[in-house]
């Protein structure tokens, strides 16, 4: 094997280089970083400085105060699957990729925990643990090769999060290296309620811009006893919303209660995973239940009933976990299908009070015929976390433009009713002067004041999460200018 | 500092706003010079404002039930009291949310939610006095934490009144969003030192259609025993909503039996919690007695176990300490056995539960001052040892100066410093309160 040399007279990437193991663990060709230039979020590209790939703690720690002392800015980055852009290097970053870091380091099924490394892969842990009867509840749609690392930085939810909570209710422990290269641990040994104000709570969901998180303690659950997959068809959006406050209302708290609409349906039934749903409906709807199997039943026949109520058309429980699994994958590859039906599609993430769902159903559906773009809707209903997903294609001229204004204007729908602007996939770049949507000025400098006290030369991913003052004009213009 | 004569001068600054001045020395301290109640956000801002400019310190008050919860300043230029910002701003019980203002108490709010059969899903001591506000400042919770998570698992906003009077909100109204830093989670559990908390907003829960609570006292079993069968309830399929193990002292007292006991507690359908009571039965090791409460002997359970500790806002002149211990779950039997050791060796009762599926412990202590104070330093110093720490909930104001409430500092105080510095730039609010002197 031709020994790998660094071909480069730039001192920092040598630095860099030494500082990992060699020319084998950082990529710095233009050739090489193109892959890096964005992650799920693909309308906004940029190349990093360089990619390096260290592989313990120390190594993060020194690549850090490196790239501090030299003024270089820095980011981190797991499998690169964030649709909000928190990955992409906009101001040429060095990139610090946690895949390296990919260990399970310790499993304590008697205290329900695990430690792992920031690059290992959210369902790996339920797949190592799943023959002890145990699993690692958030579930993000791309847990099959997003890492747990990333979960941290964007705070990721999934389908399960309306009854086991998000990454945030999940995690025990961090260890982080500061943007100075310091290396501290919060919440030691997984102990809860560590005495100091909560830096777990305000370091998960930080989309990186806190410090890199370099072991992780996660809580882990026992499976349920039982689980049980409904499923109701309506001829009417707004049955389908009313039987989802009907269901909370009714004192069940679901494990997951999944949504999707007429366009949604057509798409995930053109796409790998068919079931065979109607294409003449409004609205389907996937209600999970789980827990003591003596107590599922109950619960089962009760959700059928508040159904029929509200004039299903067909309302029926899996036959068998078969079932229960192809009804999943083909909601859980929900957005993917809509390459089934367009050429493109932006992703949106509002979230509502679940008693406006028909409201900002309806505003959603005139914000498609104002834009001329089709707009599909798959929603989490339970927790009110809605993905309006803008169908387009990107080789019509201005359409870029167009999706991304009504991606925006659903958002604005969203905030409008008392909503949110993200529920789960974060605010990167994609979001940032949508954060006035929900936020005052001094709300936003409230916390930029916290990110000052960790990150206070802002080289860690930087021009992330919040509007920057006065920019607004100019990132309307930058994003013009990209179709 | 206020300077005697200038009351004169806050009265015409705050016509309108009901000022007491009375005796400011209480056993517990946290006092203020004077007690200033406002009754709206506006008020709280203007008062918060006035402080700042003119740098007099505020410790904040709600029911009064965490007084002897951390301070080392007897006596603050001003006390702010909450107890007359209550009532519900918003309930909207097809969203299962709720707003509130920090100063209303606990049960009122559950009162209000019991007839839509909702409830806030925190389990706090003394929860007729508590205001919500307290209980989320202090982060207080109970054993159905376990279930239930805590404050910062179901607290989805905040509107906080900074020390510049400035008005800051966090999260929001719905139950899920990651718009920005969750600034909830940095005001929850900071005792006031950031922010006077002015309205919260909770998602709710159903209330159970039915619960149950399984004592089962082990008599004389050596505590791997008790650990044992612990792991097992732990492994199996149960869905326990609290798994608590209680000392002998407090089970006396509880139960009227002095062993060791579980505390196992259910709430699903009839059908589910008869089916785990029923697999708990046939897990436990013969000898031990298990008592079933289910319903109304339930309630009026937890309404005893929530009064258990100290008093502190009805009796304060007792010297006791009630502890908040945090360790790995399991290592809480380890802990509660060696607690048994120092209450004999230091010659102070103790009384204690803790939860084996959180690490979480409580343990009031009572005696003599000195003997009441070696017994926390060794407390604490097996909870170190363990992994852990160990925090002081309660301890009159003369015992605290001399006990280190929050214990030593770790390697994040200058972070904890830096974020204070920023929000609170002259220290004004509930100052030395907190961790390392915050």
């Amino acid at each position: 094997m031709a020994v790998l040399k660094i071909n480069t007279t730039d001192k920092h990437i040598i630095n860099l280089a030494n500082i990992v193991d060699g020319p084998r663990t950082i990529l710095y060709k233009k050739a090489d970083l193109l892959a890096y230039d964005c992650d799920g979020f693909t309308i906004h590209k940029h190349l990093p400085k360089a990619v390096v790939f260290p592989k313990s703690t120390e190594e993060v720690s020194k690549l850090v105060k490196y790239c501090s002392d030299n003024g270089l800015p820095f980011l981190a980055r797991g499998a690169g699957t964030g649709l909000s852009g928190g990955a992409i290097p906009i101001n040429g970053e060095v990139i610090i990729s946690m895949v390296r870091m990919k260990k399970l380091i310790s499993i304590d099924l008697a205290n329900r925990r695990a430690v792992v490394e920031p690059g290992f892969v959210n369902l790996k842990l339920t797949n190592s643990i799943s023959d002890k009867g145990y699993y690692y509840a958030p579930d993000p749609s791309s847990q099959y090769c997003c890492t747990i690392g990333g979960n941290v930085a964007e705070n990721a939810g999934g389908a399960h999060c309306l009854k086991y909570g998000v990454t945030t209710n999940h995690i025990l422990g961090l260890e982080v290296v500061l943007p100075n290269g310091e290396i501290v641990e919060i919440g030691r040994n997984g102990v809860l309620d560590e005495p100091g104000y909560d830096l777990l709570g305000l370091i998960t969901g930080s989309e990186g811009t806190l410090g890199i998180v370099t072991k992780i303690t996660v809580r882990i659950l026992k499976n349920p006893e039982g689980k049980q997959t409904v499923l109701a068809y309506f001829d009417k959006v707004e049955d389908g919303s009313q039987a989802v406050s009907d269901i909370i209302s009714a004192g069940i708290v679901p494990a997951a209660l999944e949504m999707m609409d007429k366009i949604a349906i057509e798409a995930v039934e053109a796409a790998a995973f068919p079931v065979g749903h109607p294409k003449d409906i409004e609205a389907v709807l996937l209600i999970e239940v789980d827990g003591i199997a003596a107590g599922i039943e109950e619960q089962v026949n009760q959700i059928l009933e508040v159904c029929r109520k509200r004039n299903v058309r067909e309302v029926r429980a899996a036959k068998d976990e078969a079932e229960r699994e192809r009804w999943w994958a083909n909601r859980k590859t929900g957005f993917g299908a809509m390459g089934a039906i367009s050429p493109d599609y932006l992703v949106q993430d509002g979230v509502i009070p679940r008693s406006k769902l028909p409201e900002v159903l309806s505003k959603i559906s005139q914000i498609s015929k104002v834009s001329g773009l089709r707009i599909a809707n798959i929603f989490h209903a339970g927790d009110g976390n809605l993905h309006p997903l803008v169908l387009f294609d990107a080789r019509k001229p201005g359409e870029i433009d167009k999706a991304l204004e009504a991606g925006s204007a659903c958002l604005k729908a969203c905030a409008d009713v008392g909503g949110t602007i993200t529920g789960e996939h974060g605010v990167g770049i994609e979001k940032r002067e949508e954060m006035r949507f929900v936020f005052k000025d001094e709300e936003i400098r409230a916390q930029t004041n916290i990110r000052e006290v960790f990150n206070p030369n802002n080289l860690l991913n930087a021009g992330k999460l919040f509007p920057t003052p006065g920019r607004c004009v100019e990132i309307k213009k930058e994003l013009k200018s990209l179709s | 500092m206020i300077i005697d004569g200038s009351l004169s001068d806050l009265k015409a600054v705050f016509k309108g706003i009901k000022l007491i001045e009375e005796d400011p020395h209480h056993p517990l301290g946290n006092s203020g010079r004077v007690t200033i109640l406002p009754k709206t956000e506006q008020e709280i801002s203007s008062i918060l404002e006035y402080a700042n400019t003119h740098k007099h310190t505020v410790i904040i008050a709600g029911g009064g039930t965490k007084r002897g919860f951390g301070g080392l300043l007897e006596i603050a230029d001003i006390q702010l009291s909450l107890a007359q910002y209550t009532g519900i701003v918003e309930h909207d019980p097809g969203d299962m949310t709720l707003t509130i203002k920090s100063g209303t108490p606990f049960q009122v709010i559950q009162n209000h939610l019991a007839p839509y059969n909702q409830k806030i899903p925190l389990d706090p001591f003394f929860p007729e006095a508590a205001t919500i506000g307290g209980i989320i400042s202090a982060n207080d919770s109970g054993p159905k934490r376990l279930g239930y998570g805590a404050a910062r698992d179901n607290v989805i906003g905040l509107r906080m009144v900074y020390p510049d009077g400035s008005l800051i909100r966090s999260g929001g109204k719905v139950v899920k969003n990651v718009a920005g830093y969750d600034m909830n989670k940095l005001f929850i559990g900071a005792m006031g030192t950031l922010g006077v908390i002015s309205e919260v907003t909770l998602k709710l829960r159903p209330i159970a259609k039915y619960e149950s609570i399984l004592l089962i006292s082990f008599p004389n079993s050596s505590l791997e025993v008790i650990s044992a069968s612990a792991v097992k309830v732990l492994d199996s399929l149960v869905e326990p909503i609290s798994l608590e193990i209680i000392t002998p002292a407090l089970a006396g007292k509880l139960t009227n039996t002095n062993q060791y006991t579980l505390l196992i507690s259910f709430e699903d359908v009839k059908s589910s919690v008869h089916y785990q009571e029923d697999v708990i039965r046939h897990m436990m090791p013969e000898k031990t007695t298990i008592k079933s409460l289910s319903e109304h002997e339930a309630n009026s359970f937890w309404n005893t176990f929530y009064h258990h500790q100290p008093h502190v806002y009805t009796n304060v002149s007792a010297t006791e300490a009630v502890l908040k211990i945090g360790v790995i779950n399991l290592d809480v039997i380890k802990l509660l056995q060696e607690a048994e050791l120092i209450g004999d060796s230091c010659h102070v009762s103790i009384e204690a539960h803790g939860g084996l599926g959180t690490g979480i412990c409580q343990m009031a202590i009572k005696g003599a001052s000195a003997d009441v104070l070696s017994a926390i330093r060794l407390v604490r110093e097996t909870a170190v040892q363990l992994g852990g720490y160990a925090i002081i909930k309660h301890l009159p104001f003369s015992l605290r100066k001399e006990a280190n409430v929050w214990g030593n500092k770790t390697a994040s105080q200058f972070l904890f410093e830096g974020i204070k510095q920023k929000i609170d730039q002259n220290g004004i609010l509930n100052p030395n309160r907190f961790v390392g002197g915050i």
